[in-house]
């Protein structure tokens, strides 16, 4: 503490205090700029990021030979015919009719019947090795994302488990899963499993998830989809292993859906790229195209979609298969829980990530920005003197504590009656809020206060946003950013007026969110964005809309409130108990 | 009592209540809660313990319970969960009225009205949240507030009965009768006997109750003493005792229990002109260093903070206090969560947040201790324009 008194001293005798304060709203605009061209400029620069490694020595990828080759090419054949025949059949009837196949083998099948989101088929092959404390699963929902039929994937995974029951190497059991969709009746599945489910493995150590829609023998390239639920990834080893048994085989990788033509580049433009389309697609996991590998967040399950992508190309499915082979062979080597890895990470490519410790800084400068945006609506105006318990921060604090209860309140409103149209059209109704109260005046030190609080309460939210789930953070700290821009008013001008209305409405949680998803997001055009935000909470368990509504739409509203014009008020002896 | 006192007291059992009605399971998710909730301070050991006395089963043979027996022989009594929670809000309204009393004691230096402390505990949301989870620390800290407010008053029996209290409750309270023997100005060594003797008393008592036999000491004092339920919580031990080698943990747990006492002492003697606020300090030493503290521990704490009132001009880096507790309160159960629920964090996540949270506390004991010194300097009128240092 000596070290920083001397500091403190010396800044003191330069005289710096009161203009560092003067210059609060600039280092706020600092720190947040500094956030974004972190991200941007500096992370994907030559020497910034790091090469990916396989931490965990147990994982030996594409170590073993994969044998699921030619003696297979005929029995997956077989299998995706029969299944293109049960297309057009039920559900239930198809399961019934697989289970037997499955059966066949030595399999241990049951059915799952969710009311609501449909039922899953899922057989045990029990480890001949192991003690059956542990499970690794191979999932193929029967329809994929895209809403096709997942002829390939399903009988990939019944032919890969075929081939995997003959086989006495496995120390873990296998388990396949055939639901309905890959989101949630997948989900309320792997709820099943860790509830209530009689049929059961162990504890599920990995999961992939097979997407292979069509009969088409060949292929182009794969695409690796890993981000999770809430912010959560698998661990780096499992997709560093998927990754580089795919290019063993010979295949290139796609991540976040980079074209093929952009997957043999490697240059800063793409990196960018995608590190922007992976914070993206964290941000909206769950919310857009859900691949499947979500479902398994929150029990300790490090899992991965693997998606064949094209027509034509050089490679046919059992090439396919074998990376699933060969990611059960890596699992199947761990004799502890993935552990070694970085669970925290942005890929920049497929074999490129910076780690927690080079990304978080941009994060936290923003979180900071807000900090300090608060502390400017305290210091930097003639109420900064108010003792800590003047009537005006009390008030401040019950106005806080009545906008976060109306964020609650629109939250489950509209969860229970989602009309976007007139959520949308409300809130820019109050954006202009300082147009259309005119009579009324808030008082002026009443306008910092809310400030104050609003801004500090998020800052709050940010950080402690900023582990569980980077990219939420990151998105709503820049979407919210032009709100630490308003400006408290005396006898506005108009222009005054129209710009704070303007910072209010293109940092309103729901206006920002929607107009971003216009922008960027062709799968969440129109208003589908708030009806897939409310089926992301209901049926996956994703807290993305209540992050909007209680962590960043309170703050807001306190905003809007200090919009409205103010009067100046005398506030010398004014104190209250 | 006064209508504000009364509305401060009636606030602080209607909350206390109303979240107890309004959240019936916030009870147990708060007793599950790392931050709230200690092996020696949990309420479902407790009925565990009470569960076993009602069945005249042995209640220490386990290793569940670390509870004093009398304490698990009078909620035996109480069995009622209404009452239950009834008694925990009595408790804390009690503590509340303590609380304005004290401050009617300084009513000369302070500079605002007596209920202020009074309704910023009956407001503090660790406290609430604390006494909603029936936390067996809301006992000690009743005994404490009541020993503290005995010796202010003058009350040299009542006070070393509660400090004694205290004491049996939790182990390390025991040695705030050293600060609390400072506030009495006569009678000391009357206290110290009456302590004794009631120590003893309550001592033989619960080797009645427990059936003849002295089992309970190794179970509960000794299971503090020696740091033998090794779980994580918000304190420094944990992470320490977790990655020694076998044969070093005796030596450092005798070193941690000096380092809990150690400053006892001297900041009685080095304050013995201000002995209230030397207990102050000492509660928080006690708070920072012992071995398994909830947030009820740090709040009750920090409601004796409002009693500096005429220091705070002095304090240097409140804001920084500041945004260490809220940092520490907010982020400690997320990155629990992170450790214990998703596995993608480790325990040295949530061993940062107790190093912030123990920071915090720190940070207000020292800003405190010497802003008592720089008063002491400037002889009670505060000269803020001097500038003093530390060598």
């Amino acid at each position: 503490m000596a070290v920083l008194e001397k500091l403190h001293r010396r800044i003191v005798d330069m005289g710096l205090v009161p203009r560092i304060i003067a210059s609060l709203p600039k280092i706020s605009i600092f720190c947040a700029l500094l956030s974004i061209s972190w991200l941007t400029l500096f992370l994907p620069l030559e020497g910034q990021y790091r090469r990916t490694y396989i931490s965990e020595n147990a994982l030996m990828p594409s170590q073993a030979y994969s044998y699921f080759r030619e003696s297979e090419w005929n029995i997956l054949r077989g299998y995706r015919r029969e299944l293109e025949n049960l297309k057009d059949l039920d559900i239930h009837e198809r399961n019934t009719i697989v289970a037997s196949w499955m059966e066949e083998y030595g399999a241990k099948t049951s059915i799952n019947t969710n009311n609501q989101y449909g039922e899953t088929l899922y057989g045990i092959v029990h480890t001949s090795r192991g003690d059956g404390t542990e499970a690794m699963v191979l999932a193929a929902p029967w329809t994929t994302t895209d809403g096709l039929y997942n002829n390939g994937g399903a009988a990939l995974a019944i032919s890969l488990a075929r081939y995997f029951a003959r086989w006495p190497v496995w120390s873990k059991n296998i388990i396949v899963v055939l639901s309905a969709d890959p989101q949630a009746s997948l989900r309320a599945w792997v709820k099943a499993y860790h509830t209530k489910l009689d049929l059961t493995g162990g504890s599920i150590e990995s999961a992939v998830v097979l997407d292979y829609p069509g009969t088409n023998d060949y292929f182009k390239y794969i695409e690796i989809g890993y981000n999770g639920l809430n912010g959560g990834l698998p661990n780096l080893d499992l997709i560093n292993t998927a990754v580089h048994i795919s290019e063993h085989e010979g295949m290139k990788v796609s991540l976040h859906g980079m074209p093929f033509v952009e997957l043999s580049q490697d240059t800063y433009k793409l990196r960018l790229k995608t590190l922007l389309s992976g914070i993206k697609d964290m941000t909206l996991a769950g919310i857009k195209n859900t691949t499947g590998h979500e479902a398994f967040n929150g029990w300790r399950i490090q899992s991965v979609t693997l998606k064949a992508h094209g027509q034509d190309g050089p490679f046919d499915v059992t090439t396919f298969g074998r990376v699933p082979e060969a990611i059960f062979r890596s699992v199947n080597n761990l004799l502890e829980k993935f552990h070694q890895s970085f669970f925290f990470y942005l890929l920049l490519s497929p074999r490129s990530f910076v780690s927690i410790g080079s990304y978080l800084p941009a994060a936290i400068a923003l979180s900071a920005s807000f900090a300090i945006a608060s502390a400017d609506s305290i210091l930097n105006n003639e109420y900064s003197k108010l003792p800590l318990l003047s009537i005006y921060n009390i008030w401040a604090l019950f106005a806080f504590a009545v906008a976060l209860m109306i964020s609650f309140v629109t939250a489950e409103a509209f969860a229970y009656m989602p009309l976007p149209s007139l959520l949308l059209a409300f809130n820019v109704a109050l954006s202009f809020i300082s147009f259309t109260v005119i009579k009324y005046k808030i008082q002026k030190p009443f306008s910092y206060r809310f400030k104050a609080f609003a801004h500090l309460y998020f800052s709050i939210v940010l950080t402690s946003l900023l582990v569980v789930n980077f990219a939420l953070a990151l998105a709503v700290g820049v979407l919210a950013f032009p709100m630490s821009l308003t400006k408290t008013t005396t006898n506005a001008t108009m222009q005054q007026k129209l710009r704070n209305s303007l910072l209010l409405m293109s940092s309103n949680p729901f206006i920002a969110s929607w107009i971003l998803c216009q922008l960027f997001e062709a799968q969440l055009a129109g208003t589908s964005l708030f009806h897939s935000l409310i089926d992301a909470w209901t049926q996956l368990g994703c807290w993305t809309w209540y992050v909007l509504c209680i962590g960043w739409y309170p703050s807001w509203i306190l905003v809007a409130y200090s919009s409205i014009d103010s009067i100046p008020i005398v506030t010398t002896s004014k104190k209250s108990y | 009592m006064n209508s504000r006192e009364k509305q401060v007291i009636f606030g602080c059992l209607t909350t206390r209540l109303l979240v107890s009605l309004l959240f019936p399971s916030l009870q147990q998710q708060l007793d599950k809660a790392v931050e709230f909730s200690t092996p020696v301070t949990s309420f479902r050991s407790l009925q565990e313990g009470v569960f076993l006395l009602q069945n005249d089963l042995p209640v220490y043979n386990g290793g569940v319970v670390h509870h004093l027996p009398l304490l698990v022989a009078l909620m035996s009594v109480v069995t009622k969960d209404s009452l239950i929670s009834l008694l925990y809000a009595g408790i804390d309204a009690v503590i509340a009225y303590q609380l304005m009393l004290m401050s009617k004691q300084f009513s000369a230096q302070l500079k605002m009205p007596n209920w202020i402390p009074g309704a910023l505990y009956a407001a503090n949301p660790l406290v609430l949240l604390s006494c909603v989870s029936r936390s067996t620390v809301t006992f000690t800290n009743l005994a404490i507030s009541t020993a503290l407010l005995a010796a202010l008053q003058g009350n040299v029996f009542l006070a070393s009965v509660s400090i004694a209290v205290a004491g049996y409750l939790s182990f390390y309270a025991s040695f705030l009768a050293i600060p609390m023997l400072f506030i009495l100005k006569r009678g000391r060594l009357q206290s110290v006997i009456t302590i004794i003797i009631s120590l003893s008393l309550y001592l033989l008592a619960s080797y009645k109750i427990n059936n003849e036999n002295w089992n309970f000491l190794r179970s509960t004092y000794g299971v503090v003493v020696t740091f033998s339920r090794l779980i994580p919580n918000l304190g420094l031990w944990w992470y320490f005792f977790i990655e020694m080698f076998e044969f070093f943990i005796p030596f450092f747990k005798a070193v941690f229990n000096i380092f809990a006492i150690s400053f006892i002492t001297p900041f009685s003697i080095r304050f013995y002109k201000q002995p209230f606020y030397a207990f102050i300090l000492c509660l928080g030493w006690v708070t920072l260093t012992k071995p398994y503290p909830t947030l009820g521990d740090g709040g009750f704490f920090l409601s004796f903070v409002p009693f500096f009132q005429p220091l705070f001009v002095y304090l240097r880096y409140s804001i920084i206090s500041i945004l260490l507790f809220i940092h520490a309160i907010v982020l400690a159960p997320i990155f629990y969560h992170l450790w214990i629920d998703l596995g993608s964090g480790n325990s040295n996540f949530f061993y940062a947040i107790s190093l912030v949270y123990a920071l915090a506390l720190a940070s207000v004991v020292v800003d405190l201790c010497w802003s008592m010194l720089r008063i002491e300097y400037d002889n009670g009128n505060p000269k803020l324009d001097v500038q003093l240092t530390q060598l």
